[in-house]
């Protein structure tokens, strides 16, 4: 290539550089919605920033202040927990600062959702302090986000679904207004709806926090607005400039929030076994979850306490879950004695794979082949009566089954 | 019998001389070869450009890829026509990976009309992109990508291969997740431009609308390469579907082969009724010669049934061969893993004959093939040539036969050669000013972007809509913008595969567990899925037990049954409004709007073969209303014509005129419906409409309205050479009795004709 033609590649490339280096967008400022008086009137605050305008609640508690089965102070001693324990995705310490999160938006999902309310409830030693910001009107988005601070305070961001939705939406509103207002900053996440799930699986049939609250929390709210309403009552508002059915999903956030302060402080009690306070599952579904984290001793011990405290019955899976980290510490025989302790407690699904584990332990590791060959072939019988699973599944277990079953039986005539 | 190998030549040779295959074929046509046009690389062409071309063996461009190359570095927006085989993709391939290895920021966007096809050109792009040596990512993204690698495909994919559906409903509402590629945008690849006709292709052209407003958004700025199979009108389709100005590309200088077409007619074998020997037979017995003769051949069939048809009576040819694999079907339907297999199977060989429907028709990779069989014409001519363009190895000699169907529209093309071969492709159009599918965008527009009091949507002045949006209670309106606020999510409820915007969804309940097995817009579904209909879905027949017309909900069950449904449906047709109107001496020709009201009434029960009524019953669906787009032709009552005679006679014009619209504009026969009436409603005259089947109209009626006098000469032309004596299924339709029906058609046509022609 000449020497020519490589300066005028070089120029060209120079006009790049230069094109995609775009000049902000000079902001304008919108105007201040006309309805903001009557919104006043129904309780809220104006505020007023470089952006624009934004409506504000502040609400303070005591630290005696009593929601539920909790007072809000005990979170200080749920903290004081997590400062000495073992690593776990929970854990905080008192250098943080928690801020419990939720929000209230205009849809579910994509660009065209609008998050109106911005909640946040947290504590300075002295008093809890919850602040709502509410957007004035879509125009005025930027004036919200930027109120927030979440550009420039450092927070261990609580919320309940919050790390797959109130977050993600909060990013895509940053995104929208990028050319304006600061970057977002990354927050450390807690979302109790993980551990929720964890805690109550097979023990709840909604995760949903207001079902959380009355079976776990002991709380019941009286006049709360169904959270499906929020849109709205939300559009409503800045149509007509009547904020007195906004102020009930105000509440309902104001409500959310608080259950959020006592749901860690409950999971966390459980999580250190304060008192056997809890259903049987739950404290199951907490052992096994101490052993997915690899903290095995806690685990076994969680698991061991549920087999101890409670009824037979109802300790099929903590057995069942114990016999499997017995294997793995190749304690085949203890294994095999807790899989058959397990059977008569546990649903079609487990005792299928408890025979599984039962022929395999048998198999591989006592070697007994009579005893190896029973097992198969009693969950052979189990796979074929069960009538939840489609003859796709049942396909592909009798294949897996058939080839054990030939296997030894093969090694039961050598 | 002991069969040998042979050449394409050879073959044609001995079929000279046999008098059974030469008394069906129609005619023969040898288009010669054309050697290859190059020109050398570009100058600037990089250096890891030229070796990763280099290392696959070329030294230099075919002329249409470097010209690609000069106007994508030029900044200019381009349509390339490039027939099959033509190397196509190294017009995009090219400028998009040198833009990108200039500047790793650079993102592209790759637009295939199916999921397959995004898949299909991703092994291609990766190899060109591993032989550069360079890093450059390229995903496709679509329903099928896993979560896991989502998030990496947004932030760091340079060159996203997708499809308009996940466009329109993954991509555009959620553009926040994806700044980098909004903010890099320089190119968008639409291949395939001329799949993007008709409703499909109107809704293509607001996605790429809405896709424009959020490059804008973020500050860029794409260039648009499309490339396209040969049609009438590439640039015009281009421009609107992208509303942009393209520059055309429209010689290729690709090598071409000789090619010789065979036009094979099946005999006649009901002289009265004109029957004519079955299309699927013929092609069996062509293939059988083929098969022997070791001749690699692709063999198109319109439907996935005819597809397995001819698989089973082929794969007898080798049945007593031990796991011959030699013959092969290939539909939509078949698992991605398996089409895989064949299409590899087609490249090295291993498979020597392959049977498909149109799907292979497209850019999917199966290298060339010595011959092509068409059963039946494929509905339009660039069809025909994507299909005729499978057969034809650099600069071997190719065939390709096409065997004729008893179609009115079959029968013309295989007695009219000058028709395939001249240089009149279809139209293709589209209509973005269909205010339906308009409304729908804007609505997924507002979704993603706020409308200020100023801003137009591509080239719509819309802050009327927009008002009338508002007061529908899904936009807000503050004191500067237009915002979307409702739960909704807009791009769910709007597909861009049919104008009607409710479907029914199709239930199987022949396992436990239901299953979803498809979707049928509900005016199809009148017809298609009442209670009692057998309904065919991948060549399995079910019977629709329920059908649930509130929740738009059909339950079928598996059957295995000897017949098939057919249903009537009634039309009456209102004018609502007339746009344009031309008065002749004693006609009216009319373009506007109508109200269509449809209402099932009976279906038959029809018995495969012998196509004996067995049975019927009556429908309960409530009647449908559709607004649409029709021009309509009225005229005076012939004296001393019943009404009855009338009635027989424009039906018979209907279904004759219907049959050749395809021959004029690039669309699905069903695109458009021809609806006579005795006594129109508005004007008490006999009256012939033809309308948009799709709400709102897409724009071909009103084509219609300009060429109607044209569509008429040829029609008449047709129903005279057809060499029935009194009607058959290729002219005029199938008809009861031996009457005078043809003599009555071809009166109704020539007086609208003669009136047409006469000049005030």
């Amino acid at each position: 290539m000449s020497y020519e033609n490589k300066i005028l590649q070089m120029k060209k490339m120079l006009g790049k550089k230069t094109e995609t280096k775009q000049e902000k967008p000079a902001f304008i400022k919108p105007d201040v919605p006309n309805y903001i008086g009557k919104w006043q009137q129904a309780g809220l605050t104006l505020v007023e920033n470089d952006f624009g305008v934004l409506f504000k609640r502040v609400v303070t508690y005591p630290l005696t202040y009593r929601h539920g089965h909790y007072e809000l102070q005990e979170l200080f001693d749920a903290i004081g927990l997590w400062e000495q324990s073992e690593e776990h995705p929970y854990a905080v310490t008192s250098d943080e600062t928690l801020v419990f999160f939720d929000t209230e938006t205009t849809g579910l999902k994509g660009v065209g959702t609008h998050i109106f309310l911005l909640g946040f409830l947290e504590t300075d030693g002295e008093e809890f302090t919850l602040t709502q910001y509410v957007l004035a009107d879509p125009s005025n988005e930027a004036a919200l986000l930027f109120e927030s601070k979440l550009w420039q305070r450092t927070a261990t961001i609580v919320s309940y679904n919050g790390k797959s939705f109130d977050w993600p939406q909060l990013e895509t509103r940053w995104t929208l207004n990028q050319a304006y207002i600061p970057k977002l900053r990354q927050q450390k996440q807690i979302d109790l709806l993980h551990s929720t799930k964890r805690l109550w699986k097979n023990d709840l049939g909604k995760m949903k926090l207001t079902t959380i609250e009355q079976e776990k929390l002991g709380f019941q709210r009286v006049g709360d607005i169904p959270g499906f309403l929020a849109p709205i009552i939300y559009l409503d508002a800045v149509k007509s400039g009547q904020a007195d059915a906004l102020m009930k999903v105000l509440h309902h956030n104001e409500w959310d929030l608080l259950s959020l302060v006592t749901l860690y402080i409950h999971s966390t009690q459980l999580l250190f076994q304060k008192e056997i306070s809890d259903s049987a599952i739950t404290y199951t579904n907490i052992g096994k979850w101490y052993n997915d984290l690899k903290q095995k001793n806690t685990g076994i011990n969680v698991l061991t306490t549920v087999t101890e405290h409670f009824d037979i019955t109802d300790t099929g899976l903590a057995h069942f879950y114990l016999a499997m980290e017995q294997k793995r510490a190749c304690q085949y025989e203890q294994a095999a004695k807790s899989l058959i302790k397990a059977l008569p407690a546990i649903d079609i699904p487990f005792q299928i794979r408890a025979y599984e584990q039962l022929a395999i332990i048998a198999e591989h590791h006592l070697r007994d082949y009579e005893e190896a060959k029973v097992y198969t072939q009693t969950g052979l019988q189990l796979i074929s009566s069960h009538e939840k699973w489609s003859s796709l599944q049942k396909e592909k277990q009798f294949s897996k089954w058939e080839k054990r079953l030939h296997r030894i039986t093969n090694k039961l005539n050598k | 019998m002991f069969s040998k190998k042979k050449s394409i030549s050879e073959l044609l040779q001995a079929w000279q001389y046999d008098e059974e295959l030469k008394e069906n074929i129609v005619h023969w046509h040898t288009l010669d070869g054309k050697a290859a046009e190059y020109e050398p690389f570009p100058e600037e062409l990089h250096p890891s450009l030229k070796s990763a071309l280099q290392k696959r063996g070329i030294e230099q461009l075919y002329t249409h890829q470097r010209e690609a190359f000069d106007k994508a570095v030029r900044g200019v927006s381009f349509t390339a026509i490039t027939p099959t085989a033509s190397g196509k993709s190294l017009c995009y391939h090219l400028p998009v990976l040198q833009e990108i290895i200039n500047n790793k920021s650079s993102r592209a966007i790759y637009l295939f009309p199916t999921k397959a096809l995004a898949q299909d050109q991703k092994t291609d792009l990766n190899e060109l992109i591993e032989a550069t040596g360079e890093e450059i990512l390229s995903y496709t993204y679509d329903g099928d990508t896993a979560p896991g690698i989502r998030t990496k495909i947004r932030k760091a994919g340079h060159i996203i291969m997708t499809n308009p559906d996940m466009l329109h409903s993954g991509i555009l509402p959620h553009h926040t997740k994806w700044v980098s590629l909004f903010e890099n945008l320089k190119y968008i690849v639409i291949d395939e431009l001329h799949t993007y006709k008709g409703v499909f292709g109107s809704h293509v052209a607001h996605v790429i609308r809405r896709l424009k407003r959020i490059c804008a958004f973020y500050g860029s700025n794409p260039i648009f390469i499309c490339t396209s199979a040969t049609i009438k009108n590439p640039k015009e389709l281009a421009e609107t579907l992208t509303n942009e100005k393209h520059e055309l590309i429209a010689k290729s200088g690709a090598p071409i082969g000789k090619k010789t077409f065979i036009f094979y007619n099946p005999p006649i074998v009901n002289t009265t009724f004109g029957v004519r020997r079955s299309a699927v037979l013929e092609v069996r017995d062509l293939s059988k010669r083929l098969f022997e003769a070791g001749i690699q051949t692709i063999i198109f069939a319109k439907s996935r049934v005819r597809v397995e048809m001819l698989v089973t009576y082929l794969k007898s040819l080798t049945a007593k061969k031990i796991q011959d694999e030699s013959i092969q079907g290939y539909r939509g339907g078949y698992l991605p893993s398996e089409r895989r297999a064949i299409e590899k199977g087609l490249r090295d060989g291993s498979i020597q004959m392959v049977v498909s429907t149109n799907a292979l028709e497209l850019g999917v990779d199966i290298g060339q093939l010595q011959a092509c069989i068409m059963t039946g014409y494929p509905g339009n001519i660039a069809s025909a040539w994507q299909q005729a363009g499978r057969a034809g190895r650099r600069q071997d000699e190719a065939l390709i036969i096409y065997v004729a169907q008893s179609t009115a529209l079959d029968q013309y093309i295989v007695n009219h050669p000058t028709y395939f071969f001249g240089t009149h492709p279809e139209e293709a159009r589209i209509n973005p000013d269909n205010i339906i599918i308009l409304m729908d965008h804007l609505k997924c527009a507002a979704f993603e972007l706020p409308f200020s009091m100023t801003d137009t949507y591509g080239e719509f002045t819309v802050q009327e809509l927009l008002a009338y949006l508002e007061k529908e209670g899904v936009l807000v309106k503050t004191s500067t913008q237009w915002h979307w606020m409702s739960d909704r999510f807009p791009a769910h409820e709007i597909s861009l595969r049919s104008a009607a915007q409710e479907n029914v969804v199709i239930i199987d309940m022949t396992l436990p567990q239901n299953k979803v097995i498809g979707e049928m817009d509900t005016y199809s579904a009148m017809t298609l899925l009442h209670e009692e209909a057998i309904y065919m879905h991948q060549g399995t027949q079910f019977q629709v037990e329920e059908l649930d017309w509130e929740e738009k909900k059909a339950y079928v069950r598996e059957v295995e049954v000897d017949y098939f449904t057919d249903a009537n449906l009634a039309v009456e047709l209102k004018v609502l409004s007339e746009d344009k109107s031309a008065e002749y001496k004693s006609a009216t020709v009319s373009y506007g709007d109508v109200g269509l009201l449809a209402i099932p009434t009976i279906f038959k029960k029809i018995r495969f073969n012998t196509h004996d009524n067995i049975g019927s019953g009556p429908i309960s669906i409530p009647p449908m209303e559709m607004h649409t787009s029709a021009t309509w032709v009225s005229f005076d009552m012939p004296e001393n014509w019943s009404e009855e005679q009338l009635t027989d006679a424009l039906n018979g014009a209907a279904y004759a005129m219907g049959s050749f619209i395809p021959l004029f504009l690039h669309c699905d026969r069903s695109d458009l419906s021809v609806v006579p009436q005795v006594k129109a409603v508005h004007n008490d005259r006999p009256t012939i409409f033809i309308y948009d089947s799709y709400p709102g109209g897409i724009g071909l009626s009103e084509r219609i309205y300009d060429i109607l006098l044209s569509l008429l000469e040829r029609t008449i032309e047709h129903v005279e050479n057809c060499p029935c004596k009194s009607g058959c299924p290729s002219c005029i339709g199938a008809q009861d009795s031996l009457g005078d029906s043809k003599k009555q058609v071809l009166k109704v046509l020539t007086i609208l004709k003669d009136e047409m022609e006469w000049l005030p």
